[in-house]
């Protein structure tokens, strides 16, 4: 699987992204399609734009951390 | 290098500096992302890290005796703390979300991984070696309940509050093996407070494990 990084992309270009794939951006944090803050599904925190990953599994946005990242792990497997 | 497709020059990291994406590039990674050919990442570093203890052997070795989840989760956000010792920030902000998650009581599970606690003590259980349901009991006894079985020495914590605290707890609990950790500032704390409290735990013999600037002492009960 390829990785791509959002490390060094801007945070319209990010926006322009989460819109694509359903969500959208107060301009901090990441939104659902209700404009309700997405929370990081195993931390239980808003994601911020700034640090957000998105990974396949219903297109699950976390929070860029190695105890969400691991838990990822946990529930799919290695799927990098 | 150098590569027309644009898709090919951002996963191979040609693109430098700030980057703002054209529609159909949004369009074409989102399509992508769709069909799981690729996931958006921050660092790579911390996926190659999170990676890593997911493989790693130490992990391995540790599923043999740790049957519940939880632990073993635990026990890989240790080996990713002790991974990270080289970089305050990240550990901290770790540490942070175990303790928030977790609480203390996960945040020291952890705590006992990353100062290589774990293995000194799985050790130690070895060399009285029963049977490995018995390994495994113990292991998971300790674990549930960390803070009868270890002290972890913090850096604002006076020399006289960790004596008390450390006999306090031993004679309490009457622990087998009773480890008092330390690292940076808080191992000069258990180097000091050694003394006094090997002449406290009259019945216990003293095994000290170091490393660096960790400082672990293990009390191991003497059979009379």
């Amino acid at each position: 699987m390829e990785l791509i990084s959002l490390k060094n992309v801007t945070k319209n270009t990010k926006i322009m992204l989460l819109k694509e794939l359903g969500y959208d951006s107060d301009g901090e944090f990441v939104l659902d399609g209700q404009g309700k803050k997405v929370l990081d599904k195993y931390l239980e925190i808003p994601v911020s734009v700034n640090n957000m990953v998105i990974l396949p599994g219903s297109t699950l946005i976390l929070d860029d951390n190695e105890l969400s990242l691991s838990k990822y792990l946990e529930e799919f497997g290695d799927v990098f | 290098m150098s590569s027309k497709d644009p898709i090919d020059s951002i996963a191979s990291g040609v693109t430098k500096g700030v980057l703002d994406w054209s529609t159909d590039l949004v369009k074409s990674l989102a399509k992508k992302f769709r069909d799981r050919k690729l996931a958006f990442i921050q660092d790579n570093e911390t996926i190659k890290l999170v990676r890593e203890q997911y493989n790693s052997g130490e992990l391995n070795f540790y599923k043999i005796y740790i049957v519940d989840k939880d632990l073993l989760f635990l026990v890989k956000l240790g080996l990713t703390l002790r991974k990270l010792e080289e970089n305050l920030e990240r550990r901290t902000n770790l540490r942070n979300k175990i303790f928030k998650k977790y609480e203390l009581r996960g945040l020291h599970i952890a705590q006992f991984v990353e100062n290589g606690i774990l293995s000194r003590y799985t050790a130690i259980l070895i060399d009285n070696l029963i049977s490995i349901e018995d390994l495994k009991k113990k292991i998971a006894n300790t674990l549930n309940d960390i803070e009868k079985y270890a002290l972890f020495v913090q850096a604002k914590e006076s020399d006289r509050a960790v004596i008390e605290l450390a006999r306090t707890k031993v004679f309490a609990n009457s622990p087998d093996i009773f480890v008092i950790s330390g690292i940076s500032p808080a191992s000069e704390i258990v180097k000091r407070c050694e003394v006094t409290i090997t002449k406290l735990l009259t019945d216990y013999e003293l095994e000290r494990f170091s490393s660096g600037h960790k400082e672990n002492l293990f009390y191991k009960r003497i059979l009379k």
